[in-house]
């Protein structure tokens, strides 16, 4: 009981607490004053209390990830999905370095120093820029290589079967019909210009017919592998197995040792990226829906920081904005740990 | 705990607030009393780098997992372990100290341990339906879902190369 009763508020914007010795001193009686049950600041209070549901939050997205990962029968490698561990790692170390910087600028506003304040928010604000630029290069990788987390743009098939087969056959078809305009830059043809406007070219008869110096040496090779993809697409022998065949010269899953070399062996779709085939990755699809659920999420709270960071930095940071820097940092602080289990749960595991 | 000084103090939740206590010279380790007091930093910046060194460290232990320095690449179960206990300590130093949880008063434990226990039920209670969801399954995802036999298929297919012109593995 006296343990709240006497402590003091922990907050420099709390001074009316401080104040009823001068108002009440001159009138005879005692002025008595309620103090809060918990012996903060309501900014604070409120901060931590926002904080608490947070946890409950990221802790059933984290919760949903382990069990559906562990649950799965199969679950692709880092390396199959294109993740890069050296960059995740990268991330890591930036946001770690982010949050050292608002404790700084925390100190510097107690101590009073306003423009020192001002130039570690800003160091916060640049890092956690830094952070996300970094995130969306991850996810364009992604995308490049048909990874998303539905179907109309995911290309991701769980297992070389006849589903997937008669995907890949739906897409050559496509290709042999592409409209004028979409013709990749390296393939296109004098008589494209003059062609009338609804015309459509067939890619891959121009890939065959196209001069080898307008390939580079790996195309040069890849185009004859692309030929007997093809042939084994419309006269497979032993259906499941050239299927997975197929698959593997589409996009190859790297193999194990992933610490040996850092780089995937390239496939077709990225020797010839306007190709666009569907891939298999066992797993794949579970992979990314949870992947781009987790990291959506936590970028979007990482986005929401560097906008209270960017208020805050139109304040003059002294010691009355201590409590405000606090909460920003307080809030910024759980950011970095989320983080902090995302990545070895995402990269590493 | 102070003395009280009127009175009127020793009626619990209506209390008379003194001027706050001098702050005193912070070690790290005299600075935990229950009073919240906003004075100073708590540990220095000097502590804070500390901190910042430890969490380098530490993620620097958990990249090693992937390198090849790595001696239990065969169990990941192991490494799997040692990333989560590195995990868990980064968070702690993370929260401690960078969050000053470790110079506030018993107010933290009200916050957080309800919701720390939540979370852990809120991951335990998806365990029956969504963690062993694959000890049963319908003939429809059996026919669609990927089994390991799938991606031996692919390894077979990478190493077979049946085409004329290997892969740059």
């Amino acid at each position: 009981m006296n343990a709240s009763a006497h402590s003091i508020p922990h907050g420099h914007d709390d001074r009316d607490a401080h104040g009823h010795d001068d108002q009440g001193g001159g009138h005879g009686h005692i002025v008595l004053q309620y103090q809060p049950g918990l012996p903060l600041s309501k900014g604070k209070l409120i901060m931590w209390l926002f904080l608490s549901t947070e946890i409950m939050f990221f802790a059933a997205l984290l919760g949903s990830y382990v069990v559906l990962r562990f649950g799965a029968a199969v679950w692709p490698k880092p390396h199959h999905v294109h993740l890069s561990e050296p960059i995740g790692a990268f991330n890591t170390f930036v946001l770690i370095c982010s949050s050292v910087t608002i404790v700084l600028a925390l100190e510097a506003a107690k101590a009073n120093k306003v423009a020192m304040a001002k130039n570690w928010m800003l160091a916060t604000l640049l890092l956690g820029s830094l952070f996300l630029g970094i995130k969306g290069y991850e996810y364009s990788a992604k995308f490049s290589h048909g990874i998303y987390p539905a179907q109309p743009h995911s290309r991701i098939y769980e297992k070389p079967d006849l589903y997937y087969g008669s995907a890949v056959r739906a897409r050559l078809d496509e290709l042999r019909k592409v409209p004028l305009g979409l013709v990749p830059a390296g393939l296109r043809d004098e008589a494209d210009r003059s062609a009338e406007a609804g015309g459509t070219v067939d890619l891959l008869k121009r890939l065959d017919e196209a001069p080898a110096e307008k390939l580079s040496a790996e195309q040069q090779t890849a185009r004859g592998r692309f030929q007997k993809v093809q042939k084994m697409l419309t006269n497979p022998g032993q259906q499941p197995f050239d299927l997975a065949v197929v698959a593997d010269q589409i996009m190859p899953l790297p193999s194990e040792g992933a610490g040996s070399h850092g780089g995937h062996a390239s496939g077709l779709n990225d020797d010839f990226p306007w190709l666009r085939l569907p891939t298999v990755i066992p797993g794949g699809n579970m992979w990314a829906s949870t992947y781009f659920l987790l990291t959506g999420f936590h970028a979007i709270h990482v986005a929401v920081g560097l906008l209270v960071f960017a208020i805050l930095l139109t304040y003059r940071l002294d010691r009355k904005r201590a409590g405000m820097i606090e909460n920003a940092g307080l809030y910024w602080h759980f950011v970095d740990l989320v983080w902090i289990f995302l990545f070895p749960l995402l990269y590493l595991f | 705990m102070s003395e009280p000084t009127a009175p009127a103090d020793s009626h619990g939740p209506i209390t008379r607030v003194g001027a706050p206590s001098s702050t005193v010279a912070h070690d790290h380790d005299s600075g935990h009393d229950d009073h919240g007091d906003g004075h100073g930093s708590h540990g220095g910046i000097g502590q804070y780098l500390a901190v910042f060194a430890a969490l380098c460290v530490l993620t620097t232990m958990s990249f090693l997992t992937y390198s090849s320095v790595w001696p239990w690449r065969d169990q990941p179960h192991v490494g799997w372990a040692f990333m989560m206990a590195v995990s868990c300590t980064k968070a702690m130093l993370v929260v401690l100290f960078f969050m000053h949880v470790l110079w506030e008063a018993n107010w933290k434990f009200v916050l957080t341990i309800p919701a720390a226990m939540m979370a852990i039920f809120l991951a335990l209670m998806l365990v029956p339906d969504v963690g062993l969801r694959n000890r049963m399954v319908s003939q429809e995802r059996l026919l669609h879902m990927a089994r390991p036999n799938d991606l031996l298929l692919m390894e077979q297919a990478a190493e077979a190369q049946v085409l004329a012109d290997p892969v740059a593995h």
